[in-house]
């Protein structure tokens, strides 16, 4: 029942928002300046987060064994397959305290959707392919994005409010202080982020042998 | 005696064989022991190289091994990591799960401890001490490492205990937390290391206070004696450690070098273990060298048994030649220079039996008529002395010596002498029985001894012997007389002993000679005789200086002119006791003795000096002196004196007449005939005396330079009774004269004679029937009287001498 009234609560501050849509620009640089890519911005409103609509699903594949998309973002209660699209077997677990799960040995369509209830980071791994490594990260709003080269985002039809406007790197060195952010209709706010992360760590890979794995 | 020291030549030094072993030996052992000397040093550089080599290569494969090891404990570790199940255990978060999983998974790749910690270094989990719990994990540097590495391990030290710590993450797949597998450095490994190196290897570490040892392969009491050997902050430093009194060989690998914590691996060998493929060399070196020690040894003594014995045997032979023994000869056994030298040494033994023959021989026998020699003779007379002092049966001794030989031997040489000298021996023995010895002595000496027959039988023998020499001797177609006197001495009767036997046969055999006998038996009185004459002739030499000798002098009848034209000077002796003494009585032994010489120069001086004396008084008369055979010989000395005498009287050689018997002529005939040379060429006359009873040949006669030949008186005597006498004299009296001499004839003593002689032509007379030989007043008397008288009345002169 609450369940149902919090979604009824989301769904008309998402109707109204709708109406005094505002736009929130998130940029995100490394120290040196330079645009940094796969990086999660969310925002967070005051009010308190809210979860998915239930049925929402996600993709994250494996293409020559490695998790496609490196960064999902998700929101939580959404699901998530895992689609192989490898000639070979993949083992998808995660043990993470946000959401751990495994899909044994398998290829093709994922065999079982996982539901990501809890926000948090969710690391994916394959157990039979040391260096594959994905990232899920599970957060309570709708509102949330991933950069890409350019390291600049836009969080669309934000309600007017106050938000808690978060930015995450698989890699950052340290956590990031959330920004709160107090939007207007029809206002654009930017808001920058320096991002100190490690660079994507190469892990070997062998060669990929058609025969042989 | 000769044995033992023959046994104990074995062991001297300076036996033979002793002495080859001793050799062989010493080249042996120096040989070996120089071989030794340098295979020894060579075997310990090499086993000290070898060793080092070892030593390093050992280090080497520790080292390489260290890592291997800890590659394969990071890789076990990461794998363990990586396991699905544990992963998923670690992610329950579930203490009791995530122990049970590390000690699960921990016993798979065999670590002893396991830790879990969380990202922030805090243990979450540990096998062995849960008291870890909650507090941070004691090597964050490795955490640290392993952070960017994904892996980092490191030596540890936890509760006294060594071990290999590896860290590594726990991904799923990022990182969630650490794990540390410890694993236990213990003996195993260090065994596991040795087994790989083959070296002795020792875990040690020292954080505070002293070092300890954590693992070894060495024995417990060895790991204490290395601890107390790791003294000091460096631990060990050399490489040469005694533990427990054995040299280890040492190298130290640091594992861990922090100021608080050190620790290191010692690896070590044993020098007596890595010695010891070089001590059995050496000590098969040592069996091989007394093996060939044993074995020359052998071989020497049979080889110096094979030269030695060989050597003692003609060493034991020469022994037996040297005692007298040649009749065993070696025996032969091998044709090698010993066998040779064997054969040499029989060869030998025979030249010495067959000389020592022949020197037998020689020394017993007379080498001139092979009949036994005086040695052999005298032993005989010896022996058979013996045997007559026992048995009793006679034995005689009979001494020869050859009249007349020297004369024989100085005119026809000593060849013939000898020839004459071996045809006496040959008659002599072929004229006696087997059983008589008949011996050669020397000279013209012989002796026969007879062993048997009676009392009788020497003189029978001496018969014998006599009719055996009567034939003349022909040599080289020359014929002589030789005549023997003979002397006798009988066992018993004359002595017992050899010398006095024939000391006694040679008294009689002079005795024989002086009565010019065929033999003489020994007679004591003989031996007072020559007494009396040895006594004479001592007393002879003081006679010329004591004035004893007188000249008597005899009248020469000169038959042409019938007057007294000479006279021939007599030498008497007037002994003080035995009153006047004749000289037959004492010429002959001066003559023997020499001593004739000093008589002559006084009679020469003498009888000079009176015809000088007569020659002034207006006597003019020739003086004629008898010299001996001895006279002739002192040539110089005789012709000098005679100069001499002649110049102190004032008087002319021609007064003077020297005569010479024929025999002392032929006594030395190249002497006499030199001298006779320098006399006549003195003016001096000389005369030959006795002429007749020497050998003498006329061709000889004819080169001597004489001026008269005086008959012997035997001829003269003898002319009335024997034709063949008065034959002689005429024969001899024409030859004189052919040969342009003058002739006397000596011993007139009748008118019948001196008829004859008249008749022959003889040129002077000599004799009892003119006057006897009378002191020089006497004679001066005689001749004043007799002028006048016809020979034959003169009896009352005659009658005073």
């Amino acid at each position: 029942m609450s369940r149902l009234a919090a979604a009824l609560v989301v769904l008309s501050t998402t109707f109204l928002g709708a109406a005094f849509a505002a736009t929130l620009e998130v940029d995100v640089r490394d120290p040196a300046g330079k645009p940094v890519a796969d990086t999660a911005v969310f925002a967070t409103p005051a009010s308190g987060g809210t979860e998915a609509r239930p049925g929402k699903v996600v993709e994250i594949q494996q293409i020559d064994r490695e998790f496609v998309p490196y960064l999902s973002v998700i929101q939580t209660g959404t699901t998530a397959t895992f689609p192989n699209r490898d000639p070979i077997l993949h083992h998808v677990y995660s043990f993470s305290p946000a959401k751990s799960f495994e899909i044994k040995l398998y290829t093709g369509r994922s065999p079982s959707a996982v539901t990501f209830d809890k926000p948090g980071v969710v690391t994916l791994g394959c157990n039979i392919h040391d260096w594959m490594i994905g990232y899920v990260l599970v957060v309570s709003t709708p509102h949330f994005a991933k950069t890409d080269a350019s390291g600049t985002v836009q969080l669309r039809d934000l309600p007017a409010g106050t938000y808690e406007v978060q930015a995450w790197h698989p890699r950052l060195r340290e956590p990031l202080a959330p920004v709160n952010v107090s939007v207007d209709a029809a206002a654009v706010r930017s808001v920058g982020f320096t991002v100190d992360a490690l660079p994507r760590k190469a892990k070997y890979k062998p060669p990929l042998d058609r025969l042989k794995y | 005696m000769a044995n033992q020291e023959e046994g104990g030549a074995h062991l001297r030094l300076n036996n033979l064989g002793t002495r080859i072993v001793l050799f062989f030996v010493a080249l042996l052992v120096l040989v070996q022991g120089l071989g030794a000397f340098l295979v020894i040093q060579a075997n310990s550089q090499i086993a000290r190289q070898t060793m080092d080599q070892e030593l390093e290569q050992g280090e080497r494969v520790f080292k390489q091994l260290l890592v291997q090891n800890q590659a394969r404990l990071e890789q076990g570790a990461g794998i363990l990591s990586a396991d699905f199940a544990f992963r998923q255990a670690i992610a329950t978060n579930e203490t009791g799960t995530i122990l049970s999983v590390l000690r699960n998974h921990g016993a798979r790749v065999g670590a002893n401890v396991m830790t879990l910690a969380s990202l922030d270094n805090v243990i979450r989990a540990d096998t062995l001490d849960a008291d870890r719990i909650g507090k941070p994990f004691a090597a964050p540097d490795l955490i640290r490492i392993a952070a960017v590495e994904g892996r980092a391990s490191s030596i540890v030290i936890r509760e006294g205990k060594l071990y290999q710590l590896v860290v590594v993450p726990v991904l799923a797949p990022e990182p969630i937390a650490w794990v540390g597998l410890a694993f236990e450095v213990d003996d195993a490994v260090a065994k596991d290391l040795h087994q790989l190196t083959g070296l002795e290897v020792t875990f040690a570490s020292r954080v505070e206070g002293p070092w300890h040892l954590h693992a070894s392969t060495l024995a417990p009491e060895l790991r204490l004696s290395l601890e107390s050997a790791l003294a000091g902050e460096e631990g060990v430093t050399a490489n040469l450690v005694e533990v427990s009194g054995e040299q280890y060989e040492t190298r130290v690998v640091p594992l861990e070098t922090r100021p608080d914590k050190r620790v290191v691996a010692i690896l070590q060998k044993q020098l007596q273990v890595g010695l010891a493929p070089f001590r059995r060399i050496s000590a098969s070196f040592f069996w091989l060298t007394l093996a060939g020690l044993i074995l020359l040894v052998a071989g020497s003594l049979i080889i110096a048994g094979g030269i030695t014995r060989p050597v003692h045997r003609l060493a034991e032979a020469a022994r037996r030649v040297q005692q007298g023994d040649y009749t065993r000869h070696v025996d032969v056994e091998n044709r090698d220079e010993i066998g040779q030298l064997a054969v040499s040494f029989n060869h030998m033994l025979d030249g010495i039996v067959s000389r020592e023959k022949e020197i037998l021989r020689l020394a017993y026998e007379d080498g001139l008529t092979g009949l036994p020699n005086r040695a052999m003779f005298y032993e005989q007379l010896e022996q058979a002395a013996r045997l007559a002092k026992r048995g009793g049966h006679s034995v005689s001794v009979m001494l020869l010596d050859m009249d007349r030989f020297k004369a024989i031997n100085d005119t026809l040489g000593h060849t013939v002498g000898d020839q004459a000298l071996r045809e006496v021996g040959a008659r002599v023995r072929k004229a006696l029985r087997e059983s008589d010895v008949v011996a050669r002595l020397g000279g013209d000496e012989f002796a026969v001894l007879l062993a048997t027959g009676g009392a009788d039988a020497p003189k029978v023998v001496a018969e014998k012997i006599h009719k055996a020499l009567e034939d003349p001797l022909v040599i080289d177609g020359q014929s002589m007389d030789m005549a023997a006197s003979i002397g006798i001495a009988r066992f018993g009767e004359h002595g017992e002993e050899a010398d006095a036997l024939l000391r006694a046969a040679d008294v009689a055999m002079y005795e024989a000679k002086r009565t010019k006998s065929r033999y003489a038996i020994y007679d004591p009185a003989h031996d007072e005789r020559r007494q009396e004459f040895l006594t004479l002739l001592g007393e002879l030499r003081r006679a010329v200086d004591a004035g004893e000798l007188v000249l008597h002098y005899q009248p020469k009848m000169s038959l042409v002119e019938d007057r007294v034209t000479s006279v021939e000077a007599l030498v008497r002796w007037r002994h003080p006791e035995r009153g006047l003494v004749g000289p037959s009585d004492f010429i002959p032994f001066a003559e023997q003795t020499g001593y004739i010489s000093a008589i002559t120069r006084w009679v020469l001086a003498r009888a000079i000096e009176q015809c000088g004396v007569w020659e002034r008084t207006g006597l003019r008369i020739r003086m004629c002196v008898n010299i001996s055979a001895r006279d002739l010989r002192l040539e110089d000395e005789l012709v000098h004196a005679i100069s001499v005498d002649l110049q102190a009287a004032e008087l002319p050689a021609g007064m003077l007449c020297l005569e010479i018997t024929e025999s002392a002529l032929m006594e030395d005939p190249r002497v006499a005939q030199v001298t006779l040379r320098k006399l006549r060429e003195l003016g001096i006359a000389t005369s030959i005396d006795d002429y007749g009873t020497g050998y003498s040949s006329l061709a000889y006669i004819k080169q001597l330079a004489v001026n008269e030949l005086k008959i012997d008186r035997a001829f003269v005597a003898g002319m009335e009774a024997d034709q063949r006498n008065a034959a002689i004299v005429r024969s001899t009296i024409e030859l004189g004269h052919n040969l342009g001499l003058t002739v006397v004839a000596e011993g007139v003593e009748t008118d019948h004679e001196l008829a004859e002689l008249r008749r022959y032509g003889c040129d002077a007379a000599q004799g009892y029937l003119f006057a006897r030989p009378m002191p020089a007043a006497a004679l001066e008397r005689w001749l004043s009287g007799a002028r006048d008288k016809p020979p034959g009345a003169r009896a009352d002169i005659l009658g005073e001498v």
